[in-house]
């Protein structure tokens, strides 16, 4: 029997139940807490990344759906529709699966930061990543609506617990957006299951053709909710709060895998069960991709604070996947797997460098900081290493991607594509301008004595660097995978 | 076997209920200083006895196709699969409060047969509202069941407002009750009958009666269902009544409502009836706001749990809706959806209060404010709470959720789209207030020194806590309560 991806699903929950028994009075019984949990997170991260995605790309051609990668267990079946336990991996899954594992892997090390409540911390963390994992895997809809549902309960707290001053009203809107978004897609469900009358939740099943206003309401109730989750203009605050409001460590977790779920959400089943309306109404999701890249660009520009800043950047980032969405073409879609994935790991160093930088000077002004690179070269170096990713510079993840997007989106949409590429270079100044403004310029006196990164500093960072470079690297190893994985997509939309 | 036989099997756990109210009443007389326990045994015995009847009597229904083991006094008794179900339902939630009722016997040891007498004749209650099809002996057993129920917050009250709130309570249930009433007298009045089956020949003769008859039915029934607008002891029997005890009340009401209204709408009325249906669905839809709305303003944990169990119960209506043919032409499965629900939200309320009866046996008091921080001060009885509390709410993965999903899956597919977009938005609202309350038990630091819930003795502290893992068990394991609850609905469609 195949377990891989029960394994990557299941494992963090099976390390929380067990951290659930583990003291945590002293710190010698707190670091036993965090390495068990990091066995936890580093076991998923393993499999997938060995198991799972290597076996993938060891395949070539057989990365689609009829993937090696797929259980499926009646759940339950004595009712109007029938449910499985129902998971899949295929081209376009397991990337993403290599960021979550990697950034939750990255969380966990971060957790060496904490020193309140860490049992709680972790249970939260490897509860989450399960939940994570399993929307991913997802191959049911009620299955997938109940994975997406179980984030919530974990990242309130992460949010609400181990955030700063505000922490409470940030998680707040984050609980107030996410109800939202869940009680969306639990409608979309609802409205697949009773209109597609197949009298089953498999999202693998033949869909019927819908009628037209079931089409409409369906692609904007998932997409709408798929928004809030991505995080785009002008559903976008909730996450701005979070991002400056949350731990450093949860942060990255928000804005390096979140996100991407919004997004994957939004291709997995926005297009791919409603493909007559995506492709509608695909001009309309270009105008928000557009609005949200130049929203965001020059919104970051405006922001006095560095994770606020970054929280910006996300929105810039989410438009233009937003904007592959709209264009619907395989080129576009790869690309914006794979910009979900250079984002995934640039996101997450980004917000742990800036974390670092905060708790070193002990301010999230921006204004007030200058001359880090002195005395902290690294945490620059990292920074604008993530930086650079972020703008698309060849050899690193983001500009593969970047360029796909573009490229698979103009013939498409191309003036929309144009003012998207326009805006990255607000982008681009945006980046350079704040790292002139954090790491260069004349030392500031409270500034110092500020340390460098520490060896934990380097433990969380070295693994995203290390993706970055291999996405960035060697993008004709994973393309081919992604491309089959997309390739259900557009064969819904060209009606095949 | 012989029509006697069959009537004896099928009256067994009503029997072994009786039989062990009166054990229990016979040993108080007899030997008073006997320690309270013996009467907790005695009912927990006759309640294992009452399951044990339950589960003979499917085993004779294994063979019957229509679910029907026997009909009697001219169809206004009839032992199907239906009230088997409702039966087991009962007997579970009886003996999980049995088993987690230290807290009440312990303030009233001496009166502890009196308070389990009562705990069975409920139960027993129940069952016989689940069973009877004729108006009279319907609505006396109706009484009984209410009657039983008062008198158990009466009896273990702590403090005179516990025994406002039963007052408060018996009033509400009085006034429901004598909808009832009224609803059925004019019933017979137009047919001329006491079987709730024959009302829908009146239909067309006398709609005005018919309608307004059914309207102070069903008004009457929500009262004990615990949902708008005869709702408001719910909140009451939380506060004033020990958790444990309001544990039980509240969810032994909510069966007992719930298999009254089954049998009085669907299996009673039917599809030739169709006043109903939109009065049922114009409730929901009050109902489902007004609990879900209430719930994000309450400041008192126990009143917080009764709005949750009441907009909970108000969902249960979408399953009533869908029992007849949907739109993918199969078998309407809104009454599995129905029962499965009602199991999930016996569960989930007793659980609740379970919990909640610990934190009180450990001196907390319960205003929201009063748990603030309560993970530090005691990691289980927060993660219990919070359980408890996202399973009542509808918080995925947990079975609340499983079970909002099914009724609203099936009342869209009935036709009540509109009904199923409230139930989604009063959802949307319980999930809110849910997460702030769970946000509040982990986020915030109180001055308070820790606790254990050491004080509850292992028995109801196992129990509670199995109860609480319940819901997440049921969401695996869902199928063979959806199996047994489609059994048990065969009888109605």
């Amino acid at each position: 029997m195949n377990v891989i991806l029960s394994s990557i699903i299941w494992t963090p929950l099976l390390f929380a139940v067990i951290a659930l028994f583990l003291p945590e009075r002293d710190e010698e019984q707190r670091g036993r807490v965090r390495t068990l949990a990091l066995a936890g997170a580093g076991l998923s991260f393993f499999v997938t990344a060995f198991f799972a995605i290597l076996g993938q790309i060891g395949l070539g051609q057989g990365g689609g759906l009829a993937s090696a990668y797929q259980e499926s267990h009646a759940w339950f079946w004595t009712f109007l529709f029938h449910a499985y336990y129902d998971v899949t991996a295929d081209g376009m899954t397991l990337p993403l699966l290599v960021v979550t594992t990697t950034v939750f892997g990255c969380a966990i090390f971060h957790s060496w930061k904490i020193h309140e409540r860490v049992r709680l911390y972790v249970i939260l963390i490897l509860l989450l990543e399960t939940a994570v994992n399993g929307v991913l895997c997802s191959a049911d809809f009620v299955l997938f609506a109940a994975f997406w549902g179980l984030m919530l309960v974990p990242m309130y707290l992460l949010i609400r617990v181990y955030g700063g001053p505000g922490a409470r009203r940030a998680a707040a809107w984050f609980a107030g957006f996410q109800a939202v978004a869940f009680v969306m897609i639990v409608a979309t469900v609802a409205i697949i299951i009773i209109e597609a009358g197949n009298q089953s939740s498999d999202m693998v099943q033949d869909l019927k053709t819908f009628s037209a206003p079931a089409e409409t309401i369906g692609f904007w109730m998932s997409f709408a909710a798929f928004a809030i989750a991505m995080a785009i203009f002008p559903v976008h605050t909730w996450m701005v709060e979070a991002q400056s409001k949350a731990s450093s460590g949860v942060a990255a977790i928000l804005s390096g895998t979140m996100l991407l779920l919004g997004a994957y959400g939004m291709m997995r089943i926005s297009l791919v069960v409603f493909p007559a309306a995506a492709h509608h109404y695909s001009f309309a999701i270009t105008g928000l991709a557009v609005v949200g890249a130049f929203w965001g660009s020059i919104g970051a520009l405006r922001q006095d604070e560095l994770r606020r800043f970054i929280a910006y950047m996300n929105v810039a980032q989410m438009s233009m996947v937003l904007l592959a969405i709209g264009a619907q073409t395989s080129v576009a879609l790869v690309g914006a797997v794979l910009l979900l994935a250079a984002h995934g790991f640039a996101s997450a160093m980004l917000t742990l460098v800036s974390g670092g930088v905060e708790e070193r000077t002990r301010t999230t002004s921006i204004r007030a900081m200058g001359g880090l690179v002195a005395h902290a070269p690294r945490l620059a170096g990292f920074w604008l290493f993530a930086a650079l990713s972020v703008i698309g510079i060849p050899a690193l993840a983001g500009f593969t991607a970047d360029f796909m997007v573009f490229a698979g989106s103009f013939p498409e949409h191309r003036i929309a594509t144009v003012l998207v590429m326009s805006s990255v270079i607000i982008t681009t100044g945006g980046l350079l301008w704040v790292a002139n403004r954090v790491f260069f310029g004349p030392v500031r006196e409270p500034f110092a004595r500020v340390r460098d990164v520490t060896l934990l500093d380097l433990t969380v960072l070295i693994p995203l660097v290390g993706a970055v470079l291999l996405f960035g690297i060697r993008p004709g190893a994973i393309i081919p995978v992604i491309s089959n994985g997309v390739l259900e997509i557009t064969t819904r939309i060209t009606g095949g | 076997m012989s029509f006697t036989h069959a009537l004896t099997l099928g009256l067994l756990p009503e029997a072994m209920l009786a039989g062990a109210a009166l054990l229990s009443v016979i040993v108080a007389v007899v030997r008073p200083g006997l320690r309270p326990d013996i009467h907790r045994w005695i009912a927990c015995i006759g309640l294992v006895g009452s399951l044990a009847a339950c589960g003979l009597i499917l085993l004779g229904l294994r063979g019957i196709r229509s679910g029907v083991a026997i009909t009697a006094w001219g169809g206004g008794l009839s032992v199907d699969s239906f009230s088997v179900f409702i039966a087991i339902l009962a007997g579970v939630t009886a003996l999980v409060s049995c088993l987690v009722s230290d807290t009440p016997v312990r303030r009233i040891p001496a009166r502890s047969s009196a308070l389990y007498g009562l705990v069975l004749l409920a139960t027993a209650a129940v069952d016989a509202v689940a069973a009877e099809r004729d108006m009279v002996t319907f609505f006396i057993t109706l009484a009984l069941l209410l009657v039983c129920l008062v008198a158990i917050g009466a009896l273990v009250k702590t403090d005179p407002r516990g025994g406002v709130s039963s007052f408060e309570h018996l009033i509400e249930g009085t006034i429901g009750t004598a909808c009832v009433l009224y609803g059925l007298v004019l019933l017979y009045g137009v047919t001329g009958n006491t079987k709730l089956s024959v009302v829908v020949g009146a239909v067309h003769t006398a709609p005005g009666v018919v309608a307004l008859s059914i309207a102070l039915v069903l008004l009457g029934l929500c009262a004990t269902l615990g949902v708008f607008p005869l709702r408001q002891w719910v909140g009451r029997a939380g506060t004033n009544v020990p958790a444990g005890a309001a544990g039980f009340i509240i969810a032994m009401s909510v069966i007992g409502g719930g298999a009254a209204l089954a049998r009085v709408t669907v299996s009673g009325f039917g599809a030739g009836v169709k006043p109903w249906m939109w009065l049922i669905s114009v409730i929901a839809a009050l109902a489902l706001g007004h609990a879900s709305l209430s719930a994000l303003r309450e400041s008192s944990v126990s009143r917080l749990l009764g709005q949750l169990v009441s907009a909970q119960a108000a969902m249960l209506l979408l399953g009533l809706l869908a029992f007849s043919t949907g739109s993918l032409a199969v078998p309407a499965y809104g009454m599995t959806a129905f029962l499965a629900g009602l199991g999930i939200t016996a569960v989930a309320a007793l659980a609740a209060y379970g919990v909640l009866a610990m934190i009180q046996r450990a001196g907390i008091e319960d205003a929201i404010t009063d748990l603030r921080g309560l993970a530090h001060r005691s990691a289980p009885a927060a993660l219990f709470l919070s359980v408890a509390v996202a399973t009542l709410a509808g918080i995925p993965p947990l079975a609340g959720f499983l079970s909002r999903l099914l009724l609203v899956t099936s009342a869209a597919d009935a036709g009540y789209g509109w009904l199923a977009v409230i139930a989604i938005a009063a959802t949307l609202l319980t999930v809110i207030a849910a997460l702030r309350f769970i946000g509040l038990l982990y986020a915030d630091t109180g001055d308070e020194v820790p606790f254990t819930l050491g004080a509850t003795p292992v028995v109801s502290r196992i129990v509670a806590g199995a109860t609480c893992l319940a819901g997440l068990v049921l969401v695996v394991f869902i199928q063979p309560l959806l199996a047994v609850a489609n059994a048990g609905a065969g009888p109605l469609r």
